[in-house]
């Protein structure tokens, strides 16, 4: 039932065409990375497949209407993950694809983490980690009282929900069995200084969300499939929040940033932008 | 005797009043039902309160979504959890965005602390805000005040923080005199030798003292400045170039509320001599409301001696 426009049932027709785009929306990142000289390319990478399967696939938006009531909302709470959210907004038609490589500049309206008055089709500002979720509640119950039933997708981080607030968010969530939230929890497993499990005590991490009362879930989160069919499920739950830990690799798709935390936050040289390039099938400068 | 108004039951019987025209409107606590008198609100308008519990960060952001998707919340909690426990949450998803979120912050100042101490004693919360950009910032004067003021940041479009007291506030009796957002309030005119600037709930304070002064002869005008943000810089500028000297009386530490503002406003369109009454930057004490100001030196006695103070520097 992911809306009543497309089911999912059919969308496995589809799988080829989501991979195409999220290959495409990789492009993008790199090459808007690359050009604008700033940005995190690592957890951009890791959340593409996922953000792909959202506006691609799933969410009720119209980049013609982007302040339409009833649309489905998307919190990207890991805001630094922010140039795969732009590729896949200007893709979709929400701006031009031309304002990509001016990420981070004074001039552009992409700013260094989200910004919901400046940039067309972002829901929320984020970038500060840990508030997404409430962010997210917050719009699941403002459709309770104004009557519309979309639904409320939110990508938090694995670090960030260290932060106390996610767990706040957690709670509430749970008492308003606020069954139209859908979180993904983005585990590349690693985060700013190191590995989550080094940095933390956070491990394991469904058992806590299912401890305050949500719907859990665990997939691979580069296969659509799995993707799909985990949103599908969460959201047949109606009465229960859900969480989807997705296991995703930073760096995804350009093998020399995988397992090289470097790439948290680097900007690849003109050697790098074509090596990526090869291995993603995209143009070279 | 001072009278005593309810300045937690003027701001939920002004909630009632704005669900029942403005179906927009909510109210958000953390946990906080009792604090702000909400019983009757939730009994009315159970669909219209949120409750997410001791957790004031995710109060604000909560609102923020609420906002997000046109909604006016209004989250009422103590005014230091707000505005410390949940600074960013204000600054970055509230201010920053302009969502539509009024928070409302009880216990403002020392004499509005219930005698619990300094942790339930908020005389920080006008200066963290009023750094923030983009945030109305209102203390009304008294529990009536506190519904214009209520009223007013609702029809006013953006982020606003209120400030509410303990229940028990000293009632000024200046119904008359109309409340505009962003426009000082003349409470008393015994004439242009000095100016009391007062901002909050010592404004009974700040008339008494002019009383006293004016029987010493010497002729105060009291301004209730009841919106720090946006200041009226014109109302009052205007005021300080009729007398070149001034007081003000608050219950907030003297950095970063009215003393802070009048000065900055003062030094930059009109210098005046000044003097700042109010928590001069120290921890405070548990106590009776009224005691704990004279104590801390936001007494009549202390404005009227303060008074003569800044005649005699702005005189010789």
């Amino acid at each position: 039932m992911i809306k009543k426009q497309h089911s999912i049932r059919n969308v496995h027709d589809r799988i080829g065409e989501l991979e195409e785009i999220a290959c495409q929306i990789r492009i993008d990142i790199i090459t808007m990375i690359h050009k604008a000289g700033d940005g995190h390319p690592g957890g951009s990478l890791s959340v593409t497949d996922m953000i792909t399967a959202l506006y691609f696939e799933v969410m009720n938006v119209d980049p013609k209407h982007p302040e339409k009531p009833d649309r489905d909302r998307f919190v990207l709470s890991k805001g630094h993950a922010c140039p795969a959210l732009y590729a896949a907004l200007a893709r979709k038609g929400y701006f031009s694809r031309d304002e990509l490589p001016r990420l981070r500049s004074l001039e552009s309206h992409l700013q260094g983490h989200p910004d919901m008055n400046k940039t067309p089709g972002i829901d929320s500002t984020a970038g500060s980690l840990g508030n997404g979720v409430s962010i997210g509640l917050g719009m699941v119950l403002a459709g309770r009282l104004t009557g519309h039933d979309y639904f409320t997708y939110v990508i938090t981080g694995d670090g960030e929900i260290q932060e106390g607030v996610i767990w706040e968010a957690a709670m509430t969530a749970s008492k308003y069995k606020a069954g139209r939230l859908i979180v993904f929890v983005d585990n590349n497993g690693i985060q700013s200084s190191g590995p989550v499990d080094k940095v933390s005590g956070l491990y394991p991490i469904l058992p806590k969300w299912a401890a305050f009362g949500w719907h859990c879930q665990e997939i691979d989160g580069h296969d659509f499939s799995q993707i799909l069919s985990a949103i599908e499920k969460a959201q047949a739950c109606t009465d229960q929040p859900s969480v989807i830990q997705a296991h995703t690799v930073k760096g995804k798709g350009v093998p020399f940033m995988v397992g090289d935390n470097s790439w948290h936050k680097r900007v690849p040289t003109t050697e790098e932008y074509r090596e990526a390039m090869r291995h993603l099938g995209g143009p070279c400068l | 005797m001072t009278s005593l108004g309810n300045t937690r039951i003027a701001f939920i019987e002004t909630m009632i009043e704005l669900v029942e025209q403005d179906p927009k409107a909510v109210l958000v606590c953390a946990d906080s039902v009792l604090v702000v008198k909400g019983q009757d609100f939730i009994r009315k308008y159970p669909d219209h309160f949120i409750d997410v519990g001791i957790a004031e960060q995710n109060a604000v952001d909560c609102a923020a979504g609420l906002a997000a998707c046109g909604l006016i919340p209004f989250v009422a909690t103590y005014a230091g959890f707000i505005t410390m426990r949940a600074c960013e949450q204000v600054r970055t998803f509230v201010a920053y965005p302009g969502l539509n979120v009024k928070l409302v912050g009880a216990n403002g100042g020392i004499g509005a602390g219930e005698r619990e101490g300094v942790t339930h004693q908020f005389f920080e919360d006008l200066g963290i805000v009023r750094t923030i950009p983009g945030i109305t910032v209102v203390v009304p004067a008294d529990a009536d005040q506190v519904r214009h003021a209520t009223r007013a940041i609702h029809q006013v479009k953006g982020p606003a923080y209120l400030r509410i007291g303990s229940g028990r506030d000293p009632v000024v009796d200046c119904e008359e005199i109309p409340f505009e957002l962003g426009r000082i309030r003349i409470l008393a005119e015994h004439g242009k030798d000095i100016i009391l600037f007062t901002a909050g709930f010592v404004a009974n304070r700040a008339l008494l003292a002019a009383e006293v002064l004016s029987k010493e002869g010497i002729k105060a005008t009291v301004a209730d400045v009841h919106t720090l943000k946006p200041l009226d810089r014109k109302g009052i500028v205007t005021l300080l170039k009729k007398t070149n000297a001034a007081v003000t009386i608050e219950d907030h530490n003297i950095i970063g509320g009215l003393g802070s503002a009048i000065a900055e406003l003062s030094a930059e369109e009109c210098p005046a001599y000044i003097k700042r009454l109010g928590i001069q930057d120290l921890y405070t004490r548990s106590g009776n409301p009224e005691s704990l100001l004279d104590y801390y030196g936001i007494g009549v006695k202390d404005i009227v001696t303060a008074a003569h103070t800044t005649l005699k520097r702005r005189d010789s």
